[in-house]
């Protein structure tokens, strides 16, 4: 975080042997307040989760409705033990990452190319406009007749969520470069090529990432989606399943796994940013 | 008004002078926006030269559409008539070898101060070794040693202005098109860059038209101040400025009698309505 400027700054004005430096105390300060929200929100989580054990005590109707943290461990424990979280947490984060990939590839290329005319993302407009508003389940029985009811149509269904939602992000980064920095390519001898691949796309990656991170949702919920539908193993068909047989806190376990893998998905967008994004970090 | 040492703009002087053409000739040019469908002139009738290796201030009323002139020079904006002609001809786009600055710097982000100041030579083709030579020499030259590879987040107004200064200068630009460019720092900081700046460019014999509501900075770094009337914008004088030989010195500048002398003059042209 800090430069080499503040540094040497600061360092400068530091007096001979007194004590820890400016910078030292800033960054304990950074560090106590980060540890002090981690703690809060620790302890946030553990009162929920022993008011809702205590409310819901072995054998009562209450645990069979809303199940129980330690019902739910126990599940995860088990479906750790036979297997089954890792092969269904791997086949919903297989199908969520091909479709987050696919779903961002083109949607951001077609949204950035739309910079280039005018023209044709003034004819586009409407359409984009018309397919974002449909509800992705609502294609799901199409996209299972067209692709089938194994990894392609889980995909296929992912990559519909993420499509348009990259399109209008990165299509809005483009369009919104300062137009004094075209102006300013422009009178360096800039082709519009030029423009594009050196202003237009970096510019817009600050969108671009924002949009990735929004869509890692929605590509879990695509392939989720589509697993309820028709699937033999996934997250989806595991909650779909345990609610069918009213095992609750089987659903709540499912769930947990599909949190964490939300998160992780989320973490690992956040470290490309800041990789490819370097000037970001410095500043 | 006593005009000794005033000369208007002589309209049609582009015409080869000692067997080279003028670096900028505006002739009778015209610029209007259209404003919900009625066209409101902003500039109205405007001419003026500039002879190579001369500075050219100028200065106008605040709103008097000197912006619009710059991006009409630039080519940036297709005038509504007259002729502008870079080294006596015409050019339909961006004339080359022209330098813009703004007063926003512009610099990429994700650029370090070193690669934004290669965009001008990377456009154009020059070899990567070369750009990044010439570019590090310009950033030495204006006093940026050691902050090449510090992204423009991490500099100073003044330093990311130098930045952007550098990247005008490396490309080595006939003349410079400047649109107030130093008028968000701070008073010193903004002396000491017009400094260096105005040396560069003397030494270098460039041409440069400095756009500005700061009459202290036109008279200061100009050979000639052009003042401008007010919306829709035509020249109302201009002002050969004599200080003495040393013109690379605009601090000091200050300090000559004369200078007060030009700026009075020129600040009652400007005809500012006092409320």
């Amino acid at each position: 975080m800090t430069t080499d400027i503040e540094t040497s700054m600061v360092d400068a004005s530091k007096p001979a042997g007194s004590g820890p430096s400016p910078v030292a105390r800033a960054k304990w300060t950074r560090l106590r307040f980060g540890i002090a929200v981690l703690a809060t929100q620790v302890l946030v989580l553990a009162a929920c989760l022993v008011l809702w054990e205590r409310a819901t005590p072995k054998g009562s109707p209450a645990a069979f409705m809303f199940g129980s943290p330690s019902a739910i461990a126990g599940f995860l424990m088990q479906m750790a033990q036979d297997g089954s979280l890792w092969r269904d947490a791997a086949v919903t984060g297989m199908e969520t990452l091909l479709g987050f990939f696919m779903g961002n590839l083109v949607g951001t290329l077609l949204g950035l190319s739309l910079w280039y005319s005018r023209f044709v993302s003034r004819v586009v407009e409407p359409f984009v406009i018309a397919l974002g508003s449909i509800p992705i389940i609502a294609l799901a029985p199409i996209v299972i007749i067209w692709f089938g009811t194994g990894l392609v149509s889980k995909v296929a269904m992912s990559t519909l969520s993420v499509v348009i939602v990259a399109l209008v992000t990165s299509y809005k980064g483009a369009v919104g470069v300062d137009g004094d920095q075209i102006n300013l390519m422009k009178t360096l001898g800039a082709s519009k090529f030029q423009i594009f691949r050196k202003l237009v796309i970096p510019a817009s990656l600050t969108d671009i990432f924002a949009g990735l991170k929004l869509t890692v949702g929605f590509a879990l919920i695509g392939a989720i989606v589509g697993e309820f539908m028709s699937s033999s193993e996934g997250l989806g068909h595991a909650i779909f399943k345990a609610g069918s047989l009213y095992i609750i806190p089987k659903v709540f376990a499912a769930l947990v796994v599909t949190i964490v893998l939300a998160l992780v998905l989320t973490w690992l967008v956040g470290k490309i940013e800041r990789l490819l994004m370097p000037w970001r970090r410095q500043a | 008004m006593s005009a000794e040492a005033a000369t208007y703009a002589r309209p049609g002087e582009g015409e080869a002078v000692n067997g080279t053409a003028l670096p900028l000739v505006v002739e009778h040019v015209a610029k209007g926006y259209d404003f919900n469908g009625k066209v409101v002139p902003v500039i109205a009738d405007l001419s003026l030269t500039l002879r190579k290796g001369e500075i050219v201030s100028v200065v106008g009323p605040s709103g008097c559409g000197k912006t619009t002139l710059l991006n009409t020079l630039c080519g940036l904006l297709a005038p509504d008539a007259g002729r502008i002609r870079w080294h006596g001809r015409q050019v339909v786009g961006q004339p080359q070898n022209v330098g813009y600055m703004l007063q926003k710097d512009l610099l990429f982000p994700w650029r370090t101060a070193l690669a934004n100041t290669m965009l001008g030579l990377e456009i154009r083709g020059v070899a990567a070794a070369e750009a990044e030579d010439r570019s590090r020499a310009m950033l030495d030259q204006l006093g940026l040693h050691g902050f090449a590879d510090h992204y423009p987040a991490t500099l100073s107004g003044g330093m990311r202005q130098r930045v952007a200064l550098a990247r005008t200068l490396v490309n080595d630009p006939d003349v410079l098109l400047l649109d107030e460019p130093f008028a968000a720092l701070d008073f010193q900081t903004k002396l000491l860059i017009e400094n260096d700046m105005v040396s560069l460019v003397r030494k270098g014999g460039r041409s440069m038209l400095l756009i500005t509501h700061d009459i202290e900075e036109a008279v200061s770094i100009a050979d000639r101040v052009i003042v401008l009337t007010r919306r829709p914008t035509a020249v109302k004088a201009a002002y050969e400025i004599e200080l003495g030989p040393d013109r690379a010195d605009v601090i000091s500048l200050r300090e000559n009698p004369d200078f007060s002398r030009y700026v009075r003059r020129i600040w009652a042209d400007l005809d500012v309505a006092i409320q």
